[in-house]
């Protein structure tokens, strides 16, 4: 069953194009891997399926409703975690987490379970109290996650989920969205880390210039990119045309 | 679903009771703030009694400046509300939490508009409640006066913060064009409609021309109707002056204060439902889009870029240009004044008059300068965010880093000073001593006042803050502002004698003798002096405290 559809969906800023009529669908407990170089359009179409934007064109549903026509219900059913873990600098972290668990309609006792569960794990515990103005990046982004798997949805959808996590608590990440899925959760995932996309994605989907270049399991992204033993840089770099920048990386190996 | 207002209640919570107790800086605010309600009932009343006490003329004047206020403050709170309104509904950051949270818009409508109501109206109520207030005492109208006068404040708040945050979602999603055209043309539209209503409806004219009217009894029962009977501030003025007059409750203004703002909060909250997505969504395209900015030849001058990131930073964030148009309006409206000002029908000489205003055109000047300081100059060394340390790390002296934003705000802060001194000194026909006087004290006082805000802008710096505008609510800027303002009141007393007397011998052509030429010498030397070592005072001072910041 698809969790996400996404049909014919374009957007435009001005006379630029930024996501030109793509459609994919997410299945449940499918993590999907979004990919593309800087400005190919991730962050629009994320935004877009988050119901922070509005398309110009095309429709977007989410566990079989209508973005357009039931947001409210849609965005109940969708955990967004941004690329940017702006935060309420002066709420302590607890206070964003019961915040965020109040706008959803979270039931007291997940909340109660879910919050000691995910804090703790994240090393966050001794930090609930404080103001969120005295975080880390990291911990911000740490209390962001907590936030989100706390509500156990049917999609995640995430926007760069390792920045400036430590390599502890990046695992610890791979590691819920693995089990999250193997839970039946649909994880819609953009990344810029091609080691997490080829470690954590099902499928995968490159776009270049708001364009889908390439979808599907990494045997057809090979297959697609005639490199049968390559990894998914290689891939990358070949599909978004920038391959000719690995014989630049091996001439500068070379001469150092 | 009162969760929406959770960060809000929390962060003031946080901020005046960190620990769950009072913190010392709360205490001082609101010292402060008791002080300045107490300070200005006593002006209030002082001067409200001295036109009560006159004759039947001063009891409908000073009604007639009764309502002059309420249309004032009215409109004063429509224009902040529709500026604070773009921000808070269209680019504030939480926006991407609860935007993707599932909440209907009509519940995001009822937290912004009761947090605006609170953020543009809690100013206006410590300056209006106690002049408000004075006007019940000074007609003997009793404590029920005092139950009438807060809800009406209330309800007056209400409803312009609802007819502007309406205003703005329709006016967003209206404008088909890009964020900032849309912003512009907005702003501009804002503008037109802040000066027509000031003017048109105060008509101030009319206060004192009673040549226009064919007998004094018309004169008379112009200034005592109101401004206009379809505006809210019409009902406020005329329950609150019927009941210091009658102490009779007047039920129609009564119903219509009470009506009104829930018509325009349900409003407000349809149009939220039915127009903000569209406009929201088209708020986040980013500026600028598909523009390029070309960058200039590379020079190694720090100083000059400096002065480039500064304008840069100012022209393409339309959160801080916007507000030159709030600044634009200010100068035609203060400008306008001195215009129509009634000079020749006074009975004092016109000449003395018009000195007596231009020196004490001096002090408004100053506190236009300081306010604006207080927004722009204050916040300028916190605005550099995260930047900052980058700014420190370079091999740019804290003293050196603090001249060249002085030299950068010094230069429009000077040339607005000079607009407003000669403009209006123009106006009221000065020339002689007082022209040179008003220009030298308010130059003075202008460059003193950039420097004490760049100074306590450096020692209470908050590099954190997301909101620019939020900044000017902050301790550090209310202390500023009380400082900045004691320093022009002490100048301006302080020349206020050798001033009259040298104007004085102008006017007449006494000859100047040597003892009135060296206190005048001596205490405009002094002014200058004390103003040199205030501004040394306070960009060393704020060096020092960069220093504190950066280790």
């Amino acid at each position: 069953m698809n969790i996400l559809e996404i049909t014919n969906l374009t957007k435009r800023f001005g006379s630029h194009v930024a996501v030109n009529n793509i459609s994919l669908a997410v299945r449940r407990g499918e993590i999907y891997g979004f990919l593309g170089p800087n400005g190919a359009g991730k962050t629009t179409t994320i935004k877009i399926v988050a119901g922070l934007l509005q398309p110009d064109t095309g429709t977007v549903r989410i566990n079989g409703h209508d973005l357009a026509a039931d947001p409210a219900r849609c965005k109940q059913d969708t955990g967004y975690v941004p690329d940017r873990p702006w935060l309420f600098e002066k709420m302590t972290g607890m206070e964003f987490l019961q915040f965020i668990g109040g706008l959803y309609n979270l039931d007291a006792d997940r909340f109660n379970s879910a919050t000691t569960h995910f804090l703790q794990l994240f090393d966050l515990d001794e930090w609930r109290d404080h103001l969120i103005e005295s975080y880390s990046h990291g911990m911000r982004q740490k209390l962001i996650m907590t936030s989100v798997l706390m509500q156990n949805q049917p999609l995640l959808v995430i926007d760069e989920p390792m920045v400036g996590l430590d390599p502890k608590s990046a695992r610890l990440v791979k590691e819920m969205f693995k089990q999250k899925a193997r839970g039946g959760t649909a994880i819609f995932l953009s990344t810029h880390s091609l080691e997490i996309a080829e470690e954590l994605c099902d499928r995968i989907t490159i776009i270049t210039d708001g364009s889908l270049r390439i979808s599907g399991t990494m045997e057809t992204l090979r297959r697609e990119a005639g490199r049968q033993t390559s990894d998914l840089e290689d891939i990358f770099l070949e599909l978004t045309g920038a391959w000719e920048m690995q014989e630049v990386i091996a001439a500068l190996k070379e001469r150092s | 679903m009162n969760i929406l207002f959770q960060p809000f209640i929390l962060g003031l919570r946080h901020h005046f009771l960190p620990g769950g107790r009072p913190a010392l800086r709360t205490i001082g605010i609101l010292m402060a703030g008791a002080l300045l309600f107490y300070g200005l009932y006593l002006a209030g009343l002082k001067t409200i009694t001295y036109f009560h006490s006159q004759n039947e003329l001063g009891v409908i004047l000073s009604l007639k400046i009764f309502q002059m206020a309420w249309v004032i403050v009215f409109t004063m709170l429509i224009f902040s509300s529709m500026v604070t309104g773009v921000s808070a509904l269209f680019l504030s950051r939480d926006n991407e939490i609860i935007f993707a949270a599932p909440v209907p818009p009509k519940d995001i409508f009822r937290m912004r508009y009761v947090t605006t109501t609170i953020y543009i109206s809690w100013m206006m109520m410590i300056f209006s409640l106690p002049v408000f207030g004075a006007f019940g005492t000074v007609f003997g109208a009793g404590p029920l006066y005092l139950v009438l006068l807060a809800p009406t404040v209330l309800s007056i708040a209400a409803t312009a913060t609802a007819i502007g945050l309406g205003v703005t979602i329709l006016m967003v999603r209206l404008f088909p064009a890009r964020r900032t055209r849309d912003i512009v043309v907005y702003l501009s539209l804002l503008f037109g409609i802040l000066l027509y209503l000031v003017i048109r409806l105060l008509r101030p004219e009319e206060l004192a021309d009673p040549e226009r009217f064919p007998d004094f009894i018309e004169y008379l029962s112009s200034l005592s109707t109101p401004v206009s009977p379809l505006l809210p501030p019409s009902w406020a003025a005329g329950l609150l002056s019927g009941f210091l007059q009658d102490h009779v409750v007047d039920w129609l203004p009564v119903s219509l204060l009470l009506l009104t703002p829930m018509v325009f909060y349900f409003a407000g909250q349809w149009i939220m439902s039915r127009f903000f997505f569209t406009g929201f969504s088209r708020a986040q395209e980013s500026f600028g889009g598909s523009r390029t900015f070309r960058a200039p030849a590379y020079r190694p001058a720090p100083m000059l870029w400096l002065f480039r990131k500064e304008v840069k930073m100012f022209v393409r964030d339309s959160s801080q240009w916007s507000q030159l148009f709030l600044v634009g309006a200010l100068i035609v409206v203060y400008l306008y004044n001195f215009k129509v000002l009634p000079l020749d029908r006074s009975p004092v000489p016109a000449a003395a008059v018009a000195n007596l205003i231009a020196y004490a055109n001096i002090g408004l000047t100053g506190f236009i300068i300081a306010s604006l300081a207080a927004r722009f100059v204050y916040p300028a060394i916190g605005a550099e965010g995260s930047g900052f340390g980058l700014i420190l790390t370079a091999p740019l002296s804290p003293e050196r880093y603090m001249l060249y934003k002085y030299l950068f705000y010094v230069i429009p802060f000077t040339t607005l000073a000079l607009i407003l001194l000669v403009a209006s000194n123009h106006l009221l026909k000065i020339s002689g001593p007082m022209w040179w006087i008003s220009l030298g004290t308010g130059l003075v006082i202008t460059w003193t006042v950039v420097a004490m805000a760049l100074g306590f802008g450096a020692v209470y710096a908050d590099f954190k803050t997301e909101n620019i505008a939020a900044v000017q609510g902050s301790f550090g800027s209310i202390l500023f502002l009380f400082s900045a303002v004691t320093f022009e009141l002490l100048t301006i007393f302080t020349a206020a004698l050798p001033t009259y007397k040298l104007v004085r011998s102008w006017r007449w052509g006494i000859h100047l003798s040597s003892p009135v030429l060296i206190e005048t010498t001596g205490v405009l030397s002094v002014i200058l002096l004390s103003g040199l070592v205030i501004s040394l005072f306070s960009l060393r001072k704020g060096s020092n405290m960069l220093r504190v910041h950066v280790h």
